[in-house]
C-alpha cells in the first residue's frame, strides 16, 4: 500500500518537524544502526549532502540527500567553512557538517543536533570514548591486527578500531601478566600505556601493519624487567629498542636453559644475604660507587664493605671494568632464567 | 506486539484450506521480527502520513488523500529522457476500453526494438491509477533503455474480479500485438507490478500461459498480493504493523472478491497463490520484507515456482515492511533491494 503514503523525503519546517526528526534518530540509535544510517538520515532529512569527519577515529563518510554514500569512491573533498557544521563533543571541532550554508535555527540545525548527538553515541560504543580511554586494548581488535595470517582489509579495519590511523605509526606493549595492547606513536596526551601498573616491555614504533614484529619485540623487552624491589631489582619497563646487543641473548636463554657458573655464582650471592641482590644491581649500573652509595642510601664505606664480601661469594673483583660487564650480563640472564609474570 | 488477530479479521477465523487443519488460526507464531534500523526510523516519519484504519467506507477519502502521488506529464517525462503519450486501446471483449501510458526513451529511434515494461500498479485492487509509482519504474528504464507501457485498469469495489486482471490482461494483449507500432521487442515483454500490481502481474502471467497469449519474457513481482486467504504466519505476525497489515489486507480482498474471499471458489486469475499448477510461466522476480504481510505467501509462490520446474529469483529483505523500497528510497537496504530488480533484468533481458 505504499501509495498511500508520501515517501521519506526532506522535512518542511512545520511545527511537526521536531518531533519527527527527533523521533528518526531516536529510533536509529535504539536500532543501533551504523554512522552511515546515521548521516544519511542527516541528508535525507535536511535534503542536501551530509558528512561525518573524526580523523582521530578513522571515521569519514558521506551521503547525498537520495542516500548514496560517495566517499569510498570520489572521496569526499574539501570542507567548505559557510556549511552548517556541529561537533561531536560540546567545545570540539566540527565532525559533522550539512553541505548548505546556514541560516541557524530551523529544521537543519535540529538535523545537526540530533545526528551529532547520535553520532557521539554510536562512535562511544563502537570505537571508545575519545580521546585514549581504553583505546588498544580490545583483546580481538588486538590479535587481528597482530596476525599476519588475517586477511589485510580485516587488519585495517582491527587498527581503526583501535583508534589507530592505518597510515601512522603505532607499537606495542606487553604487559606481564596481561594481553598485548597496541597504542600510537607518538602516544596521544604523552602517556606511556606502561607508566603505572605492572611490569611491561615496549616495542619499537612501527608502521600499523607491521605491528606483529614490534609484539614480538615488547615481549622479549618484557623479558628483561624486573619488579624493582630489593628481592628483583630492576626496571619495570624495558624497551626494546634499547636493550641493543642484550636482545639476542633472549634468544638463547630462558628458563629452560642452564645457567652458566657466573649466574650460579650470583644465585650464591643473592641467597647468602638479604640486601645483595639490590647492592649489587645497582652498584653494577650506577655511573659511581658514590652514585651507588647514595641511591642504596648507605655510607660509600659501607658500600665497599659489602661489595668486597659479593666478590667473594661471586669469585670474581667487580670494580674493574671487564668485572662490572661480568656482574650486568650475569644480573640480565639471572632475569631471563626466571619464568615469573611472562 | 503480539500477533493475535485484530477484531476486524475475526471473519477470517472460519476459513481453512483444503487439507489443512482448521485450526490453522491457533498455530503459534513468533514475536514479529524486528524492522531494519533505518526502515523504522523512515516509518517513524512517514507513518503520520498512512491511513489509520482501512475500511471500505473511508475509500473516497482514502483516493483524495494528499498522499496519493500523482506525478505529472513533466515529472514522467524526465527532463526529456521520455516521449509519454496515451493510448486508448480496445478492452476486453464486451468492456469498455481502456488506457495505456507509453513511456519510451526519446533519445532511442523508434525502429530499433526495445524491450519493455508492461507495468500494473499497486494500491490494494482498490487505489491508484497508471501513473501511481511510475517514477521509480521510469529510473530504472531509463538507466536500461526500456519501454513502459503502464495500463489503466478498473478498480474495486466498484469493479470487482474479474475486471482489473482481464483490463490488465487486455492492455497486454494489445501492446505485444502492437509492438512493432510501439518500437518494442516483442520477445522482451516483462510483466511487472509491486503489491496488488505484483498479484495482477502474476495472474496476467498465468492469463497468457493458458490462454495462449503473448509470450511473457519475465515476471517481476514485487512484495506481489497474491493470497486471498490472509491467514499464513507472517500475516497473523504482523497484524497491526508496519504498512498494509492483515486487516488492510482483509479490506482489500473482499473489496475484489466480496463474500468468495478466502473461500472454497477463488480463481487463480483474482489470486494466483490459489493456482495448483504453476508450470510453464516465464522466469520471476519476487521480493518481499521479512516483516511485513504477505513474506510468506510470496516465499511459497517462489518455491512452488521452483518445484513446478520454473526459474524464479526470491529476495527476502531482512526487517523490511511492505512497499520499503518506495516508501523509504535512500535506506541501504532499499538502495540494495532496486539494485537486485536492476540487475535482474540486465540478466534476463541482456541489456
Amino acid at each position: 500500500m505504499k501509495e498511500l503514503a508520501g515517501k521519506l523525503a526532506a522535512l518542511d519546517p512545520d511545527a511537526g518537524a521536531a518531533l519527527r526528526v527527533i523521533a528518526y534518530f531516536d529510533r536509529l540509535v535504539e536500532g543501533r544502526a551504523s554512522l552511515e544510517a546515521l548521516v544519511r538520515g542527516a541528508a535525507v532529512l535536511s535534503g542536501c549532502p551530509a558528512r561525518l569527519v573524526d580523523e582521530e577515529r578513522g571515521v569519514r563518510v558521506r551521503v547525498t540527500a537520495d542516500g548514496v554514500r560517495t566517499d569510498r569512491r570520489d572521496g569526499a573533498g574539501p570542507v567548505d567553512p559557510a556549511w552548517m557544521a556541529a561537533p561531536l563533543a560540546p567545545g570540539g571541532a566540527p565532525a559533522l557538517w550539512l553541505e548548505r550554508p546556514g541560516p541557524p535555527g530551523g529544521v537543519h540545525a535540529m538535523v545537526l543536533e540530533r545526528a551529532s548527538a547520535a553520532a557521539r553515541e554510536v562512535l562511544d560504543r563502537t570505537r571508545g570514548r575519545a580521546p585514549a580511554g581504553e583505546r588498544g586494548a580490545d583483546p580481538a581488535s588486538v590479535e587481528v591486527l597482530l596476525d599476519r595470517s588475517a586477511p589485510e582489509p580485516a587488519r585495517r579495519r582491527a587498527a581503526r578500531l583501535l583508534g589507530l590511523r592505518t597510515t601512522g605509526t603505532a607499537r606495542a606493549v606487553a604487559p606481564a601478566g596481561a594481553a598485548l595492547l597496541v597504542e600510537a606513536v607518538p602516544v596521544p596526551g604523552g602517556r606511556a600505556a606502561a607508566a603505572e601498573g605492572p611490569r611491561a616491555g615496549i616495542g619499537p614504533a612501527v608502521p600499523v601493519l607491521d605491528l606483529p614484529e614490534s609484539a614480538v619485540a615488547a615481549r622479549t623487552a618484557l623479558r628483561f624487567t624486573a619488579e624493582g624491589t630489593d628481592r628483583d631489582p630492576g626496571p619495570r619497563t624495558v624497551y626494546a629498542d634499547e636493550l641493543g646487543g642484550l636482545a639476542p641473548l633472549a634468544e638463547t636463554v630462558g628458563p629452560g636453559t642452564e645457567p652458566i657458573p657466573d649466574v650460579r655464582a650470583l644465585e650464591r650471592a643473592v641467597a647468602s644475604a638479604p640486601w645483595a641482590a639490590r647492592t649489587l644491581h645497582s652498584f653494577a649500573f650506577a655511573m659511581s660507587l658514590r652514585t651507588a652509595a647514595a641511591e642504596l642510601t648507605l655510607h660509600h664505606s659501607t658500600l665497599q664493605g659489602r661489595l668486597t664480601q659479593a666478590e667473594r661469594w661471586l669469585g670474581w673483583p667487580v670494580h674493574d671494568p671487564r668485572g662490572r660487564l661480568r656482574l650486568q650480563l650475569a644480573l640480565t640472564l639471572w632475569r631471563l632464567h626466571r619464568t615469573h609474570g611472562l | 506486539m503480539n500477533a493475535v488477530p485484530s477484531a476486524d479479521v475475526s471473519g477470517a477465523s472460519g476459513t481453512s484450506r483444503v487439507g489443512e487443519p482448521a485450526d490453522v488460526e491457533d498455530q503459534p507464531v513468533g514475536p514479529p521480527p524486528p524492522f531494519d534500523s533505518e526502515l523504522a526510523a523512515g516509518l517513524e516519519v512517514i507513518v503520520k502520513q498512512l491511513p489509520t484504519a482501512f475500511r471500505l467506507e473511508d475509500l473516497p477519502a482514502l483516493r483524495e488523500g494528499a498522499g496519493v502521488s500523482r506525478p505529472s506529464d513533466e515529472d514522467l517525462r524526465q527532463d526529456g529522457a521520455f516521449d509519454i503519450e496515451e493510448r486508448t486501446v480496445p478492452g476486453p471483449a464486451g468492456e469498455a476500453d481502456i488506457s495505456l501510458l507509453i513511456c519510451r526513451p526519446a533519445e532511442v529511434s523508434a525502429d530499433t526494438p526495445l524491450p519493455a515494461l508492461y507495468n500494473i500498479h499497486g494500491g490494494g485492487m482498490i487505489l491508484g491509477d497508471n501513473r501511481t509509482g511510475l517514477e521509480t519504474m521510469l529510473y530504472r528504464a531509463r538507466e536500461l533503455r526500456l519501454v513502459v507501457v503502464s495500463v489503466e485498469y478498473r478498480l474495486a469495489p466498484e469493479h470487482p474480479h474479474p475486471a482489473p486482471v482481464e483490463d490488465a490482461y487486455a492492455g497486454l494483449v494489445w501492446t505485444a500485438g502492437h509492438a512493432a507500432e510501439l518500437g518494442i521487442d516483442p520477445d522482451r515483454i516483462v510483466v511487472a507490478g509491486g503489491s496488488a500490481g505484483g498479484g495482477l502481474a502474476a495472474a496476467v502471467a498465468l492469463l497468457a500461459r493458458d490462454r495462449g497469449g503473448p509470450a511473457l519474457a519475465g515476471q517481476m513481482l514485487l512484495c506481489p498480493m497474491l493470497d486471498d486467504r490472509n491467514d499464513t504466519p507472517s500475516s497473523r505476525q504482523m497484524a497491526g504493523l508496519g504498512v498494509w497489515d492483515r486487516a488492510a489486507n482483509h479490506m482489500g480482498w473482499t473489496a475484489l472478491l466480496g463474500e468468495r474471499r478466502g473461500g472454497p471458489d477463488v480463481s487463480p486469475y483474482a489470486a494466483p497463490a490459489r493456482a495448483t499448477d504453476l508450470s510453464g510461466l516465464p522466469p520471476a522476480f519476487i521480493d518481499v520484507g521479512s516483516a511485513e504481510t504477505f513474506r510468506d505467501e510470496d516465499v511459497a509462490y517462489a518455491v512452488r515456482l521452483w518445484q513446478a520446474g520454473g526459474q524464479a529469483e526470491l529476495h527476502v529483505w531482512p526487517g523490511g515492511f511492505h512497499g520499503f523500497e518506495g516508501l523509504v528510497p535512500q535506506a541501504a537496504i532499499s538502495q540494495d533491494a532496486r539494485n537486485a530488480q536492476g540487475l535482474w533484468l540486465r540478466r534476463l533481458l541482456g541489456v
